[in-house]
C-alpha cells in the first residue's frame, strides 16, 4: 500500500516537473501541485497511520486511488504465494498485544556471582592438588623414615639391601616406589632364603577421594615382609597365625590353609591375645614357633603384630572357576614366610618416628629364618603330611584334567582347521588334491581303534 | 660369642618385579581413566558441562593413583581430552553451569 502511494507521488512529481501539456490530465494538475507542496507532512501523516493501523488489513481508500491500474498486481491474490485469505482482519482492536518474553542476556548479567559452582569446581580441584602434594610427600617421608630406622638390622643380615632389579650389578640402597602409596625394598644375599621383599602398603595420602573413604572405612599403614625361602630343606608343615576377624576368610580363600589346615584354634589358648587365631596343619609345629619369647613380643606388640604365615606349599588364592585359565600351568609351591605389621594410629597423626616401632618384631622375623630349617616333626606327622600332599597333588591334577583335554582338543581343532583352510587357498589342484589325500590319511589313522603292539617269540 | 653373620654374598638374587601383578589389585586408576574419557566425550558431544567437570576430576584421582609402571603419556592424554571438554563447553556457551537436577 504504501509502495504504491510513493509510487503515486513519484509518479505525480514527474508530471509536474515534466512539460506535460496533455489536456487529459490537466484537472488534476493544481490537486498534484498542492501535493507537491504539502508532500512532506501528507507523506509523514499517512506513516503515522499506516503504523497505527499496522494490524488492519484494509481496503480502504487511503491507499488506493482511481490510478491504481498499474498496481493491481499488488492486490490480485494470484500474485501472492502462501497467503491464507482465509484469515479475517482483526477489527477494533486498538494497541496490540505484545508479548516482550524474557530472555537471559549472558552479557548483560556475566557477574561472578552466577558462576559460583565454576568457582567451586576450581576450587575442589586446588584443594585436590595441594592434598595431592603434601600426601605425596608424607608419604615418601613416612617410607624414608622406615628405611633409615631398619637400614642397620637388613644391611647386618642381607648382602643386598634395595635393589631395583634394572642395574647389571645388584645395588643397594633403592627404595622403589610402586605408586605414591606402596613402596618395595627388596633384600637378598643371606643363609637360609632366597630373598625378602619388603612392602610398605601407606595409606593413600595422595588422593582426596581415597582420604575421605577412609573416614568411613578405617585402615592403617602396613608393612608387609614375605621371604622366599628358595628350596631350603624344612620339614613339610602349613602354619599360620592371623587376626580373628579376617581367619575364617583367610582360611577359605589361601589355597594352602584351606587344603592342608583343617581347623582354627584361638590364641588364647597359646598365650596369644584374643584378636588372634591359630591355624596350623600339625599341632606339634605350633609349640615350637609359639615359644614363650615369641608370644611375649606378640603380646607386647599386639598394636604392631598383625599375622605371619608360614608354609611350605604357599600357591596364593583358589582362583575361581571363571577367573582360572585352563590353558595356564598349574603354580608351583613355593615355601614361604609372610610376616604383615601395621603402624599404630590407623593413619592419623603418624609420624615419621613412628615408623620405628616395627624393629623388634622385624628382628623376630628375621629369626624365624633359621628357625624353620631348625624346626624337626615326627615320623609320624612327616608321613602324615607327606601322604596329604600327595592326595592334595592329585586331586589338582584331576581338577586340572579335563580342563587340560578341553584345551588339547581345542588346539587339534585348530590345527585341522588351519589345514582345511590351507587346502582351500592352494591354487594348484594338483597340489590341493595331495593335501587333501594326506588329510584323509591322518583321519582314517585316527579312526582306527589304538591297538597294542604285542611282540610274541616263537621259541 | 658373637653370632656368625647369616650374609652370603654368593647367594644374592635380583628382584624380580612381578608379572602376574593383575589389575584387580587396584583397578580404581585403570576404571577413573575410562569414566574420564567417557565424561569427556558427554560433554564434548553432548554439550553437558557438568559431564566435563567430571571428567577433569576423574582423571586427576586416576593420576595420584596411577603406577610408576603406567603410561605416562596415556594419562596426560586422558587430562588434556577433559580440558578440552571442559573449554569447548564454554565455548559453546559461555553462560554459567546448570546443574542436571
Amino acid at each position: 500500500m504504501t509502495l504504491s502511494f510513493v509510487l503515486f507521488l513519484v509518479l505525480a512529481f514527474l508530471r509536474t516537473s515534466g512539460a506535460n501539456d496533455d489536456d487529459d490530465f490537466s484537472e488534476f494538475d493544481d490537486e498534484l501541485e498542492v501535493e507537491v507542496e504539502s508532500e512532506e507532512d501528507a507523506f509523514a501523516d499517512e506513516f503515522d497511520k499506516y503504523t497505527e493501523d499496522a494490524s488492519q488489513e484494509t481496503d480502504s481508500d487511503e491507499f488506493t486511488t482511481p490510478e491504481d491500474d498499474d498496481e493491481d498486481h499488488f492486490s490480485d491474490e494470484e500474485e501472492f504465494e502462501g497467503y491464507d485469505t482465509d484469515r479475517k482482519p482483526s477489527e477494533g482492536q486498538g494497541k496490540p498485544d505484545l508479548k516482550i518474553l524474557q530472555t537471559s542476556n549472558v552479557a548483560m548479567r556475566s557477574t561472578w556471582n552466577s558462576y559460583v559452582i565454576e568457582i567451586l569446581m576450581i576450587a575442589g580441584l586446588l584443594v585436590y592438588a595441594v592434598n595431592y602434594t603434601i600426601g605425596r610427600s608424607k608419604n615418601s617421608s613416612l617410607a624414608s623414615a622406615w628405611y633409615q630406622a631398619h637400614k642397620e638390622i637388613l644391611e647386618s643380615n642381607f648382602e643386598i639391601v634395595g635393589d631395583d632389579g634394572t642395574a647389571k650389578e645388584a645395588t643397594s640402597g633403592t627404595l622403589v616406589k610402586q605408586t605414591e602409596n606402596l613402596f618395595t625394598l627388596w633384600c637378598s644375599g643371606r643363609v637360609c632364603c632366597e630373598g625378602m621383599l619388603v612392602e610398605l602398603k601407606l595409606l593413600k595420602r595422595q588422593d582426596l577421594m581415597a582420604t575421605i573413604g577412609k573416614l568411613l572405612k578405617p585402615g592403617g599403614d602396613v608393612v608387609r615382609l614375605t621371604i622366599d625361602l628358595g628350596d631350603i630343606e624344612m620339614d613339610p608343615f602349613v602354619f599360620a597365625v592371623l587376626p580373628t576377624r579376617m581367619a575364617a576368610k583367610l582360611h577359605k580363600e589361601l589355597q594352602d590353609l584351606s587344603n592342608f589346615c583343617t581347623e582354627r584354634k584361638g590364641g588364647e589358648k597359646y598365650g596369644l591375645p584374643n584378636s588372634l587365631s591359630v591355624l596350623s596343619e600339625t599341632p606339634e609345629v605350633i609349640n615350637s614357633f609359639l615359644n614363650s619369647q615369641v608370644v611375649q613380643e606378640i603380646v607386647k606388640y599386639d598394636g604392631i603384630f598383625e599375622s605371619m604365615h608360614i608354609s611350605d606349599q604357599y600357591t596364593g588364592l583358589i582362583e575361581s572357576a571363571d577367573t582360572q585359565d585352563s590353558a595356564a600351568a598349574p603354580v608351583t609351591p613355593q615355601k614361604l614366610m609372610i610376616f604383615t605389621f601395621k603402624i599404630p594410629g590407623k593413619g592419623r597423626s603418624v609420624m615419621p618416628s613412628h615408623m620405628g616401632l616395627t624393629l623388634p618384631l622385624v628382628k623376630m622375623a628375621l629369626r624365624f629364618i633359621d628357625k624353620v630349617k631348625q624346626i624337626r616333626m615326627s615320623r609320624e606327622a612327616k608321613d602324615k603330611a607327606a601322604k596329604r600332599r600327595l592326595k592334595v597333588g592329585e586331586s589338582l591334577l584331576k581338577q586340572t584334567h579335563a580342563q587340560r583335554q578341553e584345551a588339547a582338543q581345542q588346539r587339534r581343532e585348530d590345527k585341522r582347521r588351519a589345514e582345511k583352510e590351507r587346502i582351500m587357498e592352494e591354487n594348484d589342484p594338483v597340489k590341493a588334491r595331495k593335501l587333501e589325500e594326506r588329510e584323509h590319511k591322518k583321519a582314517m589313522k585316527r579312526m582306527q581303534p589304538k591297538m597294542k603292539q604285542m611282540k610274541v617269540r616263537m621259541s | 660369642m658373637s653370632h656368625p653373620s647369616p650374609r652370603r654374598p654368593e647367594r644374592v638374587a635380583r628382584y624380580k618385579p612381578p608379572k602376574d601383578k593383575s589389575p584387580s589389585d587396584d583397578p580404581i586408576p585403570e576404571y577413573m581413566n575410562l569414566l574420564a574419557m567417557v565424561f569427556s566425550i558427554c560433554g564434548l558431544m553432548l554439550k553437558m558441562k557438568w559431564a566435563a567437570w567430571a571428567a577433569v576430576y576423574c582423571s586427576f584421582i586416576s593420576y595420584a593413583n596411577s603406577r610408576s609402571s603406567d603410561d605416562a603419556k596415556q594419562l596426560f592424554s586422558s587430562f588434556m581430552l577433559s580440558a578440552s571438554a571442559v573449554i569447548m563447553s564454554y565455548l559453546q556457551n559461555p553462560g554459567p553451569m546448570q546443574l542436571p537436577w
